[in-house]
């Protein structure tokens, strides 16, 4: 093989922009095997999976939404005021169905409004929906005084969303799975991901081509505003308690899992898998701290660290990949 | 050369305002089957407006558009392209991250399967990109390449090649070689006049004179938002066409001096 070749293997992978992603989840395993053997456990596997559940639902919202070329910083407060809405619906006296409707619903209604206050409203949604996150989180808190709401009533139903299947494995990771599938399929494979991908990366040629950018972006905050709402079911489904201030950190948290996993802030460019890997990835430092005994506040720091790092390196390998891809 | 009985697009008394700008005055302009017709005046004057217009983009105040003989009201690219009115954008024609058989068939995917099941035919679709970019004479023939790394001339020829494939009667070009090396505006003009030989319209914008000179049978001047000046290129030389534009020289005057 001529070296030119070889070079050319080699460098393959790093047309994938999950590059940075797969690289960190595999070092971090290698660190925590070596701290602690029972790391490499299928158990640790599912426990992994289990708790990267709710913010990587979430990530795969949001990345979605940030590669047709928007923000959602409202989804912690989509994921607190969903999931309370369904508690008290299930309180009053409504049937299950009604209050997962209600609660999918309305994390829906703030993706449309959202998508409206950012396209018709042109402002950058960053601000849109910074804005509608305090909003929701002040209606939470004045209606609330600031107490949490306790599910007071037997709701078998709700173990479709965490009951647990095996050991530490639990539904809430199949349907974090199954949702990263679906929309990293839809992204990569249908012509609406085509579109999402342009609308993101150029609007203004995507529009110029006959794409309905609005309606592109409007779809994408609206799956970014269900994926929250399914998110804050399921932790409910969990703990039967919602707090005012459930998902405080959330919305960053989940576009940190989307930048370390590809996606550009300007759009355009990540894929969902990424995302989703990248919410497996800080499940997997936070268990993996816990096992190899540190205290588990250290993950947010590791996070951070982490961020910085998986974003120069997504900057720098991307153009390789480019050039040499 | 262009037919002179019914022009393949044409329009009457377009105009159009942004607040009380006046952009475009009461403009015809008509091209037939086959014709380059170039597109020139000083910034400001109207033309890309009038192209946006033309491809649906931005609909017009007053005024009406006959396509083939009918008249027509575009109320996106989306009506236009169906009608295959197609425009190349200088910097906006491709979308740089995606791959070039991606842009190719943006908004005109082939898919497969039924109903909302149906999925990206991804290796048809290569099989096309490669096919095209053999056309044009791209070396790197590889269709899952990032457009961002292409040249401008190559990424322009791609996105004319696509508006030729999914045929397109009339192409607009917006400012093709504004970006280009001399050796690549060559490449994209010569381009030119290979669609016009296969029948295909084109509406060429752009600031340099002498490159709408080369291939244009037609100069159309806007001069404010109104059309001053609609000659055949023979009668007419590049220095008039810069005089008109820079207000040196009245229209009447080229006018008059065609006459004499």
């Amino acid at each position: 093989m001529a070296p030119s070749q070889l070079k050319r293997l080699l460098l393959i992978p790093l047309k994938y922009r999950e590059v940075g992603v797969v690289t960190s989840i595999i070092v971090f395993a290698g660190i925590f095997y070596y701290l602690n053997e029972q790391f490499a456990s299928p158990d640790t596997l599912a426990s992994i999976a289990t708790l990267a559940a709710e913010l990587g639902i979430i990530a795969v919202g949001v990345s979605f939404l940030m590669i047709a070329g928007e923000f959602d910083l409202s989804v912690g407060a989509v994921f607190a005021a969903s999931s309370m809405l369904a508690v008290w619906m299930l309180n009053n006296g409504y049937s299950f169905p009604e209050a997962v409707i209600a609660a999918l619903g309305l994390g829906a209604a703030v993706g449309l409004a959202n998508a409206a206050v950012t396209l018709i409203g042109r402002i950058p949604s960053f601000i849109a929906t910074l804005g509608m996150m305090w909003m929701i989180r002040g209606v939470l808190l004045a209606i609330t005084k600031g107490f949490p709401m306790r599910l007071e009533v037997e709701v078998p139903e709700l173990s479709i969303f965490s009951a647990p299947i095996a050991g530490d494995l639990r539904v809430s990771a199949v349907w974090f799975l199954a949702l990263a599938g679906v929309f990293h399929f839809i992204l990569v494979s249908t012509a609406f991901g085509n579109w999402i991908q342009a609308v993101g990366g150029s609007p203004a040629t995507a529009r110029a081509l006959g794409v309905n950018v609005n309606l592109v972006k409007t779809v994408g905050f609206v799956v970014s505003g269900m994926s929250a709402a399914l998110a804050g079911l399921i932790a409910m489904s969990r703990f039967k308690v919602v707090e005012p201030v459930a998902g405080v950190g959330l919305e960053l948290e989940a576009i940190a899992s989307a930048v370390i996993g590809g996606c550009s802030l300007t759009g355009g460019v990540g894929t969902v898998a990424g995302a989703a890997l990248a919410a497996f990835l800080v499940s997997e430092i936070r268990t993996g701290l816990i096992l190899a005994g540190a205290p588990a506040y250290w993950y947010i720091g590791f996070m951070g660290f982490l961020l910085i790092v998986v974003g120069i390196i997504n900057l720098r390998v991307g153009k390789v990949g480019v050039r040499y891809g | 050369m262009a037919s002179r009985e019914t022009p393949l697009l044409e329009l009457r008394g377009i105009t159009k305002r942004y607040g009380p700008v006046v952009a475009l005055h009461k403009v015809d302009f008509s091209i037939g089957r086959g014709e380059v017709v170039g597109l020139v005046g000083d910034n400001g004057a109207g033309k890309s407006t009038l192209a946006k217009i033309i491809v649906g983009y931005h609909q017009p105040d007053e005024g009406e558009m006959y396509f083939e003989g009918r008249k027509v009201r575009f109320r996106s690219p989306a009506d236009a392209r169906k009608m295959g009115i197609e425009i190349v954008y200088q910097d906006m024609a491709l979308v740089p991250y995606m791959s070039v058989y991606r842009n190719i068939f943006l908004r005109r995917e082939i898919t497969r399967g039924v109903g909302p099941f149906r999925v990206l035919d991804k290796e048809r679709m290569r099989r096309v990109a490669v096919k095209l970019l053999e056309e044009i004479g791209i070396k790197r023939r590889d269709p899952d390449v990032e457009v961002g790394v292409l040249s401008g001339g190559e990424r322009q020829s791609i996105a004319i090649a696509r508006a030729v494939y999914f045929g397109a009667k009339l192409v607009i070009l917006d400012e093709p070689t504004s970006a280009l090396s001399v050796k690549e505006t060559e490449k994209v003009l010569g381009y030119v006049s290979q669609l016009k030989e296969k029948g295909i319209s084109i509406i060429l914008i752009s600031h340099n004179i002498y490159h709408v000179y080369s291939v244009a049978d037609r100069i159309v001047v806007l001069d404010h938002g109104r059309k001053v000046l609609d000659v055949e290129r023979n009668l007419v030389t590049p220095e008039d066409i810069i005089e008109v534009i820079a207000h040196r020289k009245s229209p009447e005057e080229v006018v008059r001096k065609l006459k004499a």
